[in-house]
């Protein structure tokens, strides 16, 4: 996740005489994915076992910890639940600890109405004091944008609470049911009892599954909670084991040892493919991969011409590369930095691959012969795609060399803005919507935007806490439009990421919730055998 | 024999304090861990919070100082990514780390010598080359590769043991074969050259002179006297195996030392990078303190040469 400004999602439609109260109130009804469904008698039964990618950390159980990104959430969703939260066909969020919500006249308070039935694994019911003291509790991602917004919050009985803002703020929602970690509810009593660090060590949350045990780097054992109040879960035990090695995990799949393998790339992807029983699950992220210009605001560089950065768009083969490296899984939307997925996307033209056109290009912005593109800079656990992008580069002329680093050092260059002559590859998987990218990406003092545009900067602010959703819209269709037409970026695709999942399974979840990358929700997950 | 031992004590507790000085500045060396505890594009103050939650907002000089004095209080730290103690974490991965150690030091110890010795008596014929050749792959292959057409083979084609992790007998195996081998190849090489040069010695010649059997002359004279570099080696190289062993855990996804290590590396996690290093270092410390003890009982000479 980045740090953002903040901004959009007004769902008002002033032309069709629906307020976005209206419209939350009709979620609310339950006509989404999050309504409870009646449970099978059967109860939970058997075992899953994933091979998960990354170390898992203990932070990760504690939701006042959340980081923007999306990593942490393949544990929240299964420990923990949310007010509200992106759920199957809702990924802007679904009523869930909050059975409905409503926005006052000014727009300016959200009163929230708990679910009855919700409660903790310790069996302590989700009250409105639990609410309040999540979101005082919370420091994750975004921590001081939502709060600074939020006056106060008043919890008048134990199934209400009313959360006033400082002004109309439209991206209230966003925020506190995705961009951040705000709105997942811990109980207070239990932390209160524990501390912070004892709640690490043993967390009780709200979710579908209880936690049992957790052995760091090496796995963690949850039990399915029969009091979940969507419905309770099928499958009894979860194991997530730490296999960090991609054919170690394909070869764990392969012999029955997991059920779920998360991330298997390239070769191995197809490989299981190929083997019986296996099938191949893949997800489109919420997260574009793109290539950005830094040098394009420097009129003595190559980049300073519209010209050269069309061409660089045009010399991409992005299908051949989602192919090659995906399977061809990837979703190639044109969109640099919004994923389809997003509130206020704009879809731009389909990209096109015409390097003999970008030739041109070049040779009419007096770089016939190409020039020396400097370093490429990009995240090493992608180098990969940025090899293939050297390459189609070089065909048109343009000479770059690649300098991979590994992820944490690159994104803290990135953002240091270190890597302002050359050429960086780069992605975001954060939660929000068109307005918090391009307050990371584009607009001025942005925290990845390297430079800006007057035009669009001037856009930014009147969308910001502009309550129209029609006018909003406009307005940041407008803004991607522009940032699409300046060619600040060459849009690459949205990552398809790719999973196996064994022959025991029968219900994965994997791809329910769009833009997820991970199997959720978890009660909806189902053996065969069951 | 008394100020020998104090004086080696004594360069053991320097060795280790130089150890925790270089292991203190170089894992920092690395970068800055809160870039990997908080989201891309953080803000200055919440970069500046988990510096102050760490302590990582002081002077080097005052963090080394900490360190140093929670180490002499035997407290190696929290860390940061597991938010447990490091000790405890340490604790929880060795008792796999040596038991793979271990298995894997006996394969290669009773792949090594025999083969050694062999390939020392027959010089120059099938199993000298043979041995070298086993050698010459046991060292060159990266055990990652190694790791892997084990699995391939045993595990997906032959399904005969299981892929990874631990807790039985058979998840031992392939692991500590893929770690024995590069292992057993130094032990085969060490136990051919050592045994060469005993060989060619005159007391040697001296009992094929004398009429002995060839077999007693190579297991009684020349075995014997080989196998001293041998087995000083392998001690060293079991510390290794416990505290290092970091490909072959990981592509097992061997719960152990290694893989902590590794672990502690990919998340800039310093007490735990700290904290594996230095326990490892005190190891072999260790180890080569004892060596030179029973060196001194056994032959007076080197207390009064030092």
């Amino acid at each position: 996740m980045v740090n953002v400004r903040g901004s959009a999602a007004s769902i008002r439609g002033d032309n069709t005489h629906l307020t976005r109260r209206d419209l939350l109130g009709v979620a609310a009804l339950g006509l989404t994915a999050g309504a409870p469904i009646v449970a099978s008698a059967a109860g939970p039964s058997g075992q899953l076992t994933w091979g998960i990618h990354v170390s898992m950390a203990p932070t990760w159980f504690d939701p006042a910890e959340t980081q923007g990104i999306i990593t942490p959430f393949m544990v929240l969703y299964a420990l923990h639940d949310a007010m509200v939260k992106p759920m199957p066909g809702n990924a802007a969020g679904a009523p869930c600890l909050a059975e409905s919500w409503s926005v006052g006249k000014d727009d300016k308070s959200y009163e929230f109405v708990i679910r009855k039935d919700a409660k903790f694994h310790n069996d302590d019911p989700v009250t409105s004091d639990d609410v309040k003291f999540s979101f005082e509790r919370y420091k994750g991602a975004a921590h001081d944008l939502i709060k600074n917004k939020v006056e106060a919050i008043e919890t008048p009985d134990p199934q209400h609470v009313v959360f006033k803002l400082k002004e109309a703020w439209p991206d209230f929602l966003t925020f506190y049911s995705s961009a951040s970690g705000a709105g997942w509810i811990v109980p207070k009593k239990y932390v209160e009892k524990v501390g912070d660090d004892g709640f690490k060590q043993a967390p009780v949350g709200a979710g579908p599954y209880k936690f049992v045990s957790f052995t760091p780097g090496v796995e963690l054992v949850l039990e399915a909670f029969d009091g979940y109040w969507r419905k309770p879960p099928s499958v009894k035990r979860l194991v997530m084991k730490v296999l960090p090695d991609e054919a170690t995990r394909l070869a764990a799949l392969k012999r029955g040892e997991i059920d779920i393998a998360y991330s298997i790339r390239g070769e191995l992807a197809d490989e299981l493919v190929k083997t019986p029983g296996l099938t191949l699950k893949p997800v489109v992220l919420q997260a574009p991969n793109w290539i950005y210009f830094p040098e394009q605001w420097d009129p003595k560089s190559p980049w300073h011409d519209l010209r050269v950065r069309q061409a660089a768009n045009l010399a991409i083969d992005r299908e051949g590369m989602s192919k090659a490296l995906f399977l061809g899984y990837c979703k190639t939307t044109n969109n640099a930095v919004v994923p389809y997925t997003f509130e206020y996307y704009w879809q731009p033209p389909d990209a096109v691959y015409d390097p003999e056109k970008a030739k041109k290009l070049m040779a009419d912005a007096g770089f016939a012969n190409g020039f020396d593109a400097g370093l490429l800079y990009c995240d090493s656990s992608y180098a990969n795609m940025a090899e293939v992008v050297v390459d189609n580069f070089a065909q048109i002329g343009s000479r770059a060399k690649l300098e991979p680093i590994e992820r944490a050092g690159f994104f803290a260059g990135y953002s240091n803005k270190k890597y302002a002559k050359g050429i960086i590859q780069a992605a975001s998987g954060a939660f929000g919507n068109a307005a918090t990218r391009m307050a990371s990406f584009v607009v001025k003092d942005g925290a990845f935007a390297y430079g800006n545009y007057p035009d669009i900067d001037e856009l930014f602010p009147a969308q910001e806490y502009e309550l129209d959703s029609d006018k909003r819209t406009a307005a940041l269709a407008k803004m991607q439009r522009l940032v699409h037409e300046k060619a600040i970026y060459a849009p690459i695709w949205q990552l398809g990421f790719l999973n196996g999942i064994g022959p025991r399974v029968s219900e994965s979840a994997f791809g329910t919730i769009p833009g997820f990358a991970y199997t959720a929700p978890f009660e909806d997950l189902t053996l065969t055998s069951a | 024999m008394g100020q020998y031992v104090i004086r080696r004590v004594g360069y053991c507790l320097l060795s280790l304090f130089l150890l925790s000085l270089t292991i203190f500045f170089f894992v920092r060396v690395t970068g800055d861990p809160a870039a990997l505890l908080v989201e891309p594009g953080a803000s200055a103050d919440d970069i500046a919070a988990i510096h102050h939650q760490f302590g990582l907002d002081r002077p080097l000089w005052v963090q080394y100082g900490l360190f140093m004095w929670s180490l002499v209080r035997g407290d190696l730290g929290q860390s940061f990514y597991y938010q447990t103690p490091v000790f405890d974490l340490y604790m929880s991965r060795l008792p796999n780390s040596l038991m793979l150690a271990a298995v894997a030091m006996i394969f290669s110890l009773l792949v090594g010598i025999p083969s050694g010795i062999l390939a020392s008596v027959r010089v120059g014929r099938f199993w000298d080359s043979a041995g070298k050749m086993f050698a010459l792959l046991g060292l060159s292959l990266p055990s990652f590769w190694v790791g892997l057409v084990l699995i391939l083979l045993f595990s997906v084609y032959l399904k005969w043991l299981p892929s990874s992790g631990a807790g039985t007998p058979l998840h031992l195996i392939m692991p500590a074969f893929a770690l024995g081998w590069y292992f057993a190849a130094a032990h085969m090489r060490l136990t051919r050259s050592s045994m060469l040069e005993v060989l060619g010695s005159e007391y040697i010649k001296l009992a094929r002179l004398k009429g002995l059997p060839e077999a007693l002359v190579i297991a009684k004279h020349a075995f014997k006297n080989a196998l001293i570099p041998v087995i000083t080696l392998a001690g060293i190289n079991l510390v290794i195996m416990v505290n290092v062993a970091v490909v072959v855990e990981t592509v097992f996804a061997w719960p152990g030392i290694g893989r902590l290590l590794y672990e502690g590396i990919t998340f800039r996690d310093f007490p735990v990078v700290q904290g594996v290093v230095l326990l490892g270092g005190a190891m072999i410390v260790v180890v080569n303190l004892i060596v030179d003890i029973l060196y001194a009982v056994i032959d007076p000479r080197i207390r009064l040469e030092r």
